[in-house]
């Protein structure tokens, strides 16, 4: 075969809507596009800093970062879509990358897209260039990981590969701030004189067809699509809105002379092989190699971490160390913390208070509401710190995609791919964390199922009931009882995930696994920090209104008195307004067999926090907290009273429903805020709702039936 | 053959890519295409295999294993 060009020069202006030269660059928007993977979303943080906004796509449900640039022409608005393989759309994320490309008529299309392209695995990422190169967007490369190519003896001829695909082309190391100047001045050439790139050639065979396609193309539709871009995708069988069906079927019948009868079946795959060829060629003409391809060390590292014999130990130790770090490392900074805001905080806010003569419900309402409910939100921002520094060190590492290959086929018996396992298991430290480790997974759907999970796995907090309750009633039994809890928890989170899965998520098909595997870095400390910052304050943002709210509302509760027994914040819990609505909510508990206000008052305040379970229930009895939840003193006699005579003589049965109520329902409000920001205001509400039924009903028939049997 | 029951170590040349669309796409898309030279470098738990392609690496399950139909490579 002669050679054929690589690419040929597109002449005509790039498309309908680009001004003449010299637009003002205030107001332009810039896309950064790119496999999955390849350092897009560094680029992007380090080029925006703190000037960015995350948020769902106005309309659709892909979340897309949004950001300013400075150039000296003016701010740039940087819009961090969604990595992706290519622009077939097989998912929202790729349809809403695609469409904004290829429909002129869609808001906010961007003027030039920046396509992030991994210099140590060029093949996959010319693919997706050459589909960018059809949409006619001005395009600069901005190639990544040069570094990494470069350790492994690649180097690219960048003058040569800017010259074939007739865009600008800049090496970049954004983790050390390399090449951001030269990537700054490329996208504001590119503003200033819109081009469309050159036409990746896709020889013979589809190039004429493509041009007989081309000729086939309604005039409407050439104003809205790229003709290029829009004859592929006739071709390859799509179907493209506001084209008319028979277009399509004229477009494959071109095919036809040119084409044997499995390859019309499957143009797709014709049109993507030759796009794979042209890569090879580019790669042929601009890379250099020196000496032999070699094991890496990432290799090597990869047949003991994803062996057989080796892998999942070194997998169990890993999520050991999460869960320990989540757990034991962060008790002592959240306790530090806590100690902080309920001491010197308190006291100086007292005397301060005292100071000013303000009136005795103002300083208790600041002390014991606000003060209180931002002293617990901030106890969780160490724990949450750990938790987003421990994912970023996993995901930029590498060792999620591995540790996600070695688990998946055991929790797509629920329905999830494995990556949902880190969440699961850092949920039986706290839930919280857990939540917003959601994050790692791709897909929204994964996403909602397994956020509605974590709250059914027990957290350390709930740990402390059941240790207190089971110590009371069960004696030396006590330990396999919490044991028994534990079990229950994994069998719910199991249960609710099949009955989710073959209900609200039944459309959720098996998706085979394919997982590409990131060689291994070193996480920098400049991109942790800075994606830990990003996400705690998004945290805070959303919890910190629902966490202080509830708190004072808690705290008023327990303050007004009820039938004239004392004055406001003097009145002893029983007689509060908080005593009369557990009253009020006791009877629900009745079939459950502890339908009494205290339990219920428990309860409400575990709603709160499960940490302040136990000293409700010291306060319900009116009694100090237990120092040692081991020996729970005095408390034991009452509490095994009040459940004698709730349960009418079972009290047995009806302590193990109400500790299954305490292990199902809403572990604490904290959790309600993160539900919120990971799964939206809906979701959270089904969620809660769900606990709440799944709770009662399984203490009910914990109660019905034990009482039966005991 | 499928690449099912190749031994960690072998170069295989890509025959053809089964399954139905979608999944056939994903793998397109990742670089799996006819005439393209892999080689399995390890095997995970229950059949899994990690795939050495070109410079990337996948990690596929059984499943996906027993859509590529595959030949030695010819060394």
């Amino acid at each position: 075969m002669p050679d054929r060009p690589l690419t040929r020069l597109v002449l005509e202006k790039p498309c309908c809507d680009a001004d003449a030269p010299g637009r003002d660059v205030g107001h332009a928007r810039v896309a950064l596009v790119g496999n999955p993977n390849v350092g897009k979303s560094t680029l992007f943080n380090v080029l925006t800093g703190a000037r960015q906004r995350v948020g769902n796509w106005p309309g659709k449900t892909v979340s897309v970062a949004r950001g300013a640039w400075r150039t000296p022409d003016g701010e740039v608005t940087l819009i961090d879509l969604p990595g992706t393989y290519s622009l077939l759309p097989g998912s929202p994320d790729e349809a809403l990358t695609r469409d904004l490309l290829v429909d002129r008529g869609m808001d906010g299309r961007p003027d030039v897209v920046v396509i992030t392209v991994d210099c140590a695995n060029l093949a996959r990422n010319l693919y997706l260039l050459a589909q960018i190169m059809e949409t006619r967007v001005p395009v600069v490369v901005a190639l990544t990981m040069v570094d990494i190519a470069e350790s492994r003896g690649i180097r690219v001829d960048v003058d040569r590969f800017a010259e074939i695909i007739g865009a600008p082309v800049v090496p970049v190391v954004p983790r050390q701030g390399r090449g951001l100047d030269a990537l700054r001045t490329a996208v504001q050439g590119a503003l200033a004189v819109p081009g469309p790139p050159s036409e990746a050639d896709l020889g013979e065979e589809v190039e004429s067809v493509l041009a007989e396609v081309i000729a086939l193309l309604p005039g409407d539709a050439l104003l809205r699509y790229p003709e290029r871009w829009l004859a592929t995708a006739l071709l390859t069988g799509e179907t493209v809105p506001g084209v008319p069906e028979d277009v399509g079927e004229r477009a494959r019948a071109a095919g036809a002379c040119l084409f044997t009868d499995d390859e019309l079946d499957d143009l797709e795959t014709v049109v993507a092989e030759r796009r794979y060829a042209w890569a090879h060629r580019l790669i042929a003409e601009t890379v250099r190699r020196r000496g032999d391809v070699r094991a890496t060390l990432s290799d090597r590292a990869d047949r003991v971490l994803t062996s057989r014999w080796a892998g999942l130990p070194i997998f169990l130790l890993v999520m050991w160390g999460v869960f320990t770090l989540t757990t034991k490392a962060a008790a002592p900074l959240q306790t530090g913390l806590q100690d902080l805001v309920d001491g010197p905080v308190t006291r100086a806010a007292a005397h301060g208070l005292h100071g000013v003569g303000a009136p005795e419900w103002l300083s208790g309402l600041v002390l014991n509401g606000l003060i209180g409910g931002v002293g617990q939100l901030l106890s969780f921002v160490p724990l949450m710190a750990i938790m987003f520094v421990l994912l970023s060190v996993l995901e930029d590492s590498g060792y999620l995609a591995r540790a996600a290959f070695l688990v998946d086929r055991l929790m797509r018996l629920i329905g999830l791919p494995g990556r949902a396992f880190l969440p699961l298991i850092v949920g039986f430290g706290c839930n919280v964390p857990a939540l917003a480790g959601t994050r790692i997974l791709a897909d929204r759907r994964h996403r909602l199922l397994t956020g509605l999970l974590i709250p059914f796995v027990s957290c350390s907090a709930r740990l402390t009931v059941y240790v207190l309750v089971a110590g009371v009633f069960f004696g030396s039994r006590a330990g396999t009882v919490v044991f028994a809890m534990y079990v229950l928890s994994i069998v719910l989170v199991v249960t609710m995930g099949l009955l989710l899965r073959g209900t609200l998520f039944r459309g959720m098909s098996y998706e085979p696994l394919v997982l590409d595997l990131p060689p291994y870095r070193a996480p920098t400390i400049r991109v942790i920090g800075a994606q830990t910052w990003q996400k705690l304050q998004a945290f805070l943002r959303t919890a910190s209104g629902i966490i202080v709210a509830t708190v004072t509302v808690v705290w008023l509760f327990a303050s007004i008195p009820m039938g004239g027994h004392g004055g406001f914040g003097r009145t002893p819990i029983e007689h509060s307004l908080f005593g009369g609505a557990s009253r009020a909510v006791a009877p629900v508990f009745g079939p459950a067999g502890f339908g009494d206000w205290r339990p219920s008052a428990t309860l409400v305040t575990g709603f709160v926090a499960k940490e302040a379970v136990v000293s409700t229930v010291a306060q319900t009895y009116s009694m100090s907290e237990p120092s040692d939840d081991h020996r729970a003193g005095r408390l034991g006699p009452a509490l095994r009273q009040t459940f004698d005579r709730t349960s009418h003589g079972h009290p047995i049965p009806a302590v193990l429903a109400f500790m299954v109520f305490l292990l199902a329902y809403t572990p604490c409000m904290t959790t309600v805020a993160a539900q919120r920001a990971e799964l939206g205001g809906r979701m959270t509400l089904f969620g809660i709702g769900l606990q709440l039924a799944v709770a009662w009903l399984l203490a009910v028939a914990i109660f019905q039936i034990g009482s039966l049997l005991l | 053959m499928t690449l099912r029951g190749c031994a960690v170590g072998s170069r295989l040349e890509i025959c053809q890519v089964t399954g139905d669309r979608r999944h056939r796409r994903r793998l397109i898309e990742l670089g799996f295409v006819r005439g393209a030279v892999l080689s399995v470098i390890g095997r995970g738990t229950m059949g899994g295999l990690v795939l050495a392609l070109g410079d990337s690496r996948v990690a596929v399950d059984a499943f996906t294993a027993g859509t590529l139909l595959v030949r030695l490579a010819d060394a």
